[in-house]
């Protein structure tokens, strides 16, 4: 029997930009056992200060808030909080370089907004596609397992609305 | 200024007088710069551990007095700094402020795997409050203001400076200039608040006024924010009995009325059975660990849960709250009890309960007065009491880890407000002796004693050389059983008896005493224990008191591992 697939849980923290920050954070998520789905950081609007974006997987309410709280007992983190899926958007963007034949490759970019990228010979194609999680998923399932050569994926990053 | 000399002008600035500290390659400039700058009180510990635990003795024990001190431990770099590990690991724990200063390889070799080159930084990181590595001079005395700050606001804890040996010996800019009475750290994420909201106390009040079953707990948060007295007024003025964790001991005196004694794992019976039948548990400045509350999903199954605590994360961590106060255990008690609602309740038939439980723990009694177990051997449990009533439970004592350390937990009658230092959450063996150390130099003029049993005195004996070098007036007790004995009374009582790794051959204490030309009495009688005790009291200096004890003596009741208050055992089970 495989493990049912948890619940998928956003965490948006503004942390101190020093070096050992996001150390310190992800050591803490290691060690409450998680193995984190993604994670993104850049900078906020305050001088000083980065935004992280992480998401993982946990179902127990009282589990997602013991790990804000230890976020927030960091003295390098100023704010934390799940981000509410109903709440917020969530995009990434994935690089997808995929050998596919004309007709198959026509039929994608008419149902997906993809940025060409390059176009080899040999039906070799690099695009981007930014977008929800499902989306992307979606796309390299049509594009299928045996046709991508390489994925590049950010990862989560999010923000309420 | 040079780094060094910002090093010893901060430390300086904030009240620090001794300094525990084993010198090393890394570390040797701002030693050098203590040499050439008298004023501290320096320490030197026969290895690092050691250094730790004097800084722990320090802060833990000057907590109480008027002048409370952080106690600081030096080494040098690589092996250095790794041999503080244990104990600021052990610091954080237990919530206590300590600062550990050491030297790192110069930056320009950072990374290159440098001769006694470790990322002190990264091993630290996990296992204290805050760590640093200044990179300029300039960094320096903000860095340390910053770190003291840290490691004594909200809760305690160590903090770790790593300083580059170039840095060390960096010269400030011309126009460098601090003064540390304006020093605010700048630290937006630092959560800190103390007061707790008046109407949220209102309704723990309320709640306690109701209820018929409660009880309170006294965590280490008590004695950390100096609330003992005010517990006790609290305790006397509402009538409801106190229970507390290994660290809330000596907040008030064991043999209050209201007093249950520890609880946990090793607790006594009134108190665990008082947190089984309670209706409402107020809880003061403690963690819910498991060696408190053993199997968590059958903990305290009908009572409502009311918990102050100054960390926010610890609140509804292990145990949900029904009520959760994030604030300073000190600032809530004096709210509480300037709350004109709250009132005294009889609680005839709880009270009654309790004090019927307790008769069962008094069958311990019986052993104590008896002194000796089957063969003939000295009971740790009759050793403790005994330097209890002849001290008039007045003494410092600082235990090691084990056996022997829930014997002084429960038998020792504590009188003096914070007057028990243990390694409680790391369970660090071998920190006594070093603790024992810092705790006199806080408090010179009470009793210190350091109990261990054989074990945990071996792994920190070599600061009988510090005690020898310092002339410390510590007065040391070794409870040898021939063996492990907590682990050993596991082994009895879960493993069928098997002792693996268990026993062990110690040396001629003895001649060990000698060789550090600290007097030494062996006791192996009954009758020789309070002769013993007092000439230990009447030597002016350190003193080593070495009893034979019985290997076979268990500490019941106990809750074993994992399980709940239902699986207590009371009495020894019939071999």
């Amino acid at each position: 029997m495989t493990p049912k697939k948890m619940k998928r849980r956003g965490i948006l923290a503004f942390v101190q930009n020093k070096p050992g920050t996001l150390n310190k954070i992800s050591s803490m998520i290691r060690r409450k056992m998680y193995n984190v789905d993604t994670l993104t950081v850049c900078k906020a609007k305050a001088p000083g200060v980065s935004r992280m974006t992480i998401t993982l997987r946990e179902d127990d309410e009282a589990k997602v808030t013991q790990i804000i709280r230890q976020l927030e007992k960091f003295t390098e983190v100023i704010r934390a909080k799940e981000l509410d899926r109903d709440q917020s958007y969530w995009r990434e963007v994935a690089i997808v370089k995929f050998e596919l034949e004309d007709k198959e490759y026509a039929k994608l970019k008419k149902k997906y907004q993809l940025e060409i990228l390059d176009s080899q010979p040999h039906d070799i194609h690099i695009v981007q596609i930014a977008g929800p999680t499902e989306r992307i998923d979606m796309f390299l399932d049509d594009v299928g397992v045996d046709h991508f050569i390489e994925i590049a994926r950010t990862g989560v990053t999010a923000m309420d609305k | 200024m040079k780094g060094t000399e910002l090093v010893l002008r901060a430390l300086r600035d904030r009240g620090v007088q001794y300094i525990f500290g084993y010198t090393g390659g890394a570390i040797m400039p701002v030693f050098d710069e203590m040499e050439k700058q008298p004023g501290f009180k320096f320490v030197m510990p026969r290895h690092e551990q050691g250094a730790t635990f004097m800084a722990q003795g320090l802060s833990r024990a000057s907590l109480s007095t008027e002048t409370p001190q952080v106690g600081v431990c030096m080494a040098t770099s690589g092996p250095g700094a790794m041999n503080l590990v244990t104990g600021v690991a052990d610091a954080h724990m237990d919530s206590i402020p300590i600062v550990a200063i050491t030297g790192q390889v110069a930056t320009g070799v950072i990374a290159t795997d440098a001769f006694q080159e470790s990322d002190v930084v990264g091993v630290m990181m996990p296992i204290c409050k805050q760590t640093y590595m200044p990179l300029t001079a300039e960094e320096i005395e903000k860095t340390i203001h910053e770190a003291f700050y840290v490691a004594t606001t909200g809760r305690c804890g160590p903090v770790v400076i790593d300083i580059p040996k170039d840095i060390q010996f960096a010269e400030t800019g011309k126009n460098y200039a601090f003064d540390p009475k304006k020093f605010r750290p700048k630290l937006p994420g630092f959560y800190y608040h103390p007061t707790p909201q008046r109407d949220v106390v209102h309704k723990a009040v309320e709640m306690l006024n109701r209820s018929e079953r409660p009880v309170m707990f006294c965590g280490h948060g008590v004695i950390a924010s100096n609330a003992g007295a005010l517990l006790q007024e609290f305790a006397e003025k509402s009538n409801i009995p106190v229970a507390f964790t290994l660290h809330g001991l000596s907040a008030m005196p064991l043999d209050h009325p209201l007093s249950l004694g520890m609880m946990g794992m090793h607790g006594t019976v009134e108190a665990n059975r008082a947190v089984m039948n309670a209706d409402l548990i107020l809880s003061f400045g403690m963690r819910f660990d498991d060696r408190v509350t053993g199997k968590l999903n059958e903990y305290a199954a009908n009572a409502d849960v009311i918990h102050v605590e100054i960390d926010p994360s610890e609140l509804d961590k292990n145990v949900a709250t029904t009520v959760a106060i994030n604030a300073d255990v000190y600032r809530t008690l004096h709210v509480m009890l300037s709350d004109p609602e709250l009132i005294h309740k009889p609680r005839r038939r709880w009270l009654k309960e309790i004090d019927d439980n307790r008769k069962e723990t008094a069958g311990v009694e019986e052993e104590i007065a008896r002194g000796v177990g089957d063969g003939g051997q000295l009971l740790m449990k009759t050793i403790v009491r005994r330097l209890s009533e002849i001290t008039e439970g007045r003494d410092i004592i600082v235990p090691d880890v084990g056996q022997h350390q829930m014997m002084a937990a429960r038998f020792y009658n504590y009188q003096t407000n914070n007057s028990w230092f243990a390694s409680g959450g790391a369970g660090t063996m071998g920190c006594s002796l070093p603790m024992a150390i810092g705790a006199k130099l806080a408090r010179p003029d009470e009793r210190v004693w350091s109990i261990s049993g054989d074990g945990g005195f071996q792994m920190n004996i070599q600061e009988l050389g510090t005690i020898m070098e310092q002339g410390t007036d510590v007065k040391i007790m070794i409870l040898n059983n021939g063996y492990l004995g907590m682990v050993r009374q596991w082994q009895t009582l879960f493993f069928d008896g098997r002792y693996a790794g268990t026993p062990m051959q110690s040396p001629d204490f003895g001649l060990i005493a000698s060789a550090y030309g600290i007097p030494y009495q062996k006791v192996t009688e009954l009758d020789q224990v309070d002769a013993a005790i007092k000439s230990a009291i009447e030597h002016d200096g350190a003193y080593i008191l070495e009893f034979i004890c019985d290997p076979s003596e268990v500490i019941l009741p106990m809750i074993p591992a994992g399980g709940g208050f239902g699986d207590m055992i009371v009495s020894r089970p019939k071999a």
